[in-house]
């Protein structure tokens, strides 16, 4: 099955630069989360530089690590693209920008009370709910056949909406079932 | 404060922010309850992952010098386990386990989008105009190719005038 991404992966690696331009651009533009959805759509649907399978991969890797997972795809993704300097790029353009803007908020936010800077604020965590709605759509349009795959996800998906489930316990549960799963639906 | 929150890094995501306001308000009492919150709700509202607001509480405590040190310190620990594991995962290439791991993983994170879709809109959408754009803002993402910073500039416009 081919994957959703529009433009077949990058036959040349990107440069450090291109990497650190889209990292930093996704994490000064990302507000109010959405930012793993964010890089999904520039690392694979606009620059093509993994693939669908690549960055489910990789997404499954940061989600189980320790840390924040946009900084986690962010080194995971420079170190496949370009080893050490890629993951070292990445992870500072993921970081910097962010970092002094909140700087600037706070000393904003804390000393005035500017009504109309919240709601653009507002407005902007809502684009993050539009751009992960869509992640979700996107992603799911291609398994949309396989109904042993959607049944697995709309159980996770519920467990953790209404049970309010740790990612842990959620593995725990539903890691076995999609292992049993779809290796027997391989075959 | 390095070592603490270094510590705090290896805790996961937004995971880690009840155990962060555990060590730097109950136990070292370096900023109040209230200081706390209104940090967290900063780094909401400011772009990048919600840790970033270690920089304010860093801020706080020790100046300039403070942000940068425990930014650094909450990212770069996990930064380093990431990349080894990522370094490991890709030697592994070829192994079957790999791929049947994989395979699993896929429909378990596509669930894990979608709570977050619901997460992220508990918070966010809390009034016609914000669930309009959010709306809008999807339908726009799925079928053009268009830079995300176009749309937050938009919203933020709209934002600043409609939600006041």
């Amino acid at each position: 099955m081919p994957p959703p991404a529009r433009r077949v992966a990058a036959s040349r690696p990107p440069s450090l630069i291109e990497i650190a331009t889209v990292f930093g651009r996704i994490s000064s533009t990302s507000f109010g989360g959405g930012q793993m959805a964010a890089i999904r759509r520039e690392v694979v649907r606009r620059n093509g530089w993994l693939d669908e399978t690549e960055f489910l991969e990789l997404f499954s890797i940061a989600q189980i690590l320790p840390g924040a997972n946009p900084t986690n795809i962010a080194v995971l993704v420079g170190s496949r693209l370009r080893g050490v300097a890629g993951a070292a790029a990445a992870l500072l353009a993921a970081v910097l920008p962010g970092f002094l803007i909140l700087l600037l908020i706070a000393a904003v936010v804390l000393e005035a009370h500017l009504p109309a800077l919240r709601g653009a604020l507002r407005a902007c965590a809502a684009v993050a709910v539009g751009l992960t709605l869509a992640n979700a759509i996107e992603m799911t349009l291609p398994r949309r056949r396989d109904l042993v795959q959607l049944a697995i996800s709309a159980g996770v998906a519920s467990f953790v909406i209404v049970l309010h489930a740790s990612l842990w316990l959620t593995l725990l549960v539903f890691l076995p079932v999609a292992f049993v799963a779809t290796s027997r639906s391989a075959r | 404060m390095f070592v603490v929150l270094s510590l705090l890094g290896f805790g996961g995501g937004s995971a880690i922010i009840p155990q962060m306001h555990a060590d730097v308000v109950d136990r070292y009492h370096w900023i109040s309850s209230a200081t706390f919150t209104q940090f967290f709700a900063l780094g909401k509202l400011a772009p990048g992952p919600t840790t970033s607001m270690a920089a304010l509480v860093g801020y706080a405590v020790a100046g300039a010098l403070g942000a940068v040190v425990a930014t650094a310190a909450i990212f770069l620990p996990a930064a380093v386990v990431v990349y080894a594991v990522g370094h490991g995962w890709d030697r592994l290439r070829g192994n079957p386990w790999r791929d049947r791991f994989a395979r699993a993983m896929a429909p378990v994170v596509l669930g894990l989008m979608w709570a977050g879709v619901v997460t992220l809109a508990r918070g966010a959408v809390d009034a016609p105009v914000t669930a309009a754009v959010a709306v809008v803002a999807a339908i726009v993402l799925l079928r053009t190719d268009w830079n995300q910073a176009v749309l937050v500039l938009a919203a933020g416009i709209v934002g600043a005038f409609a939600l006041r």
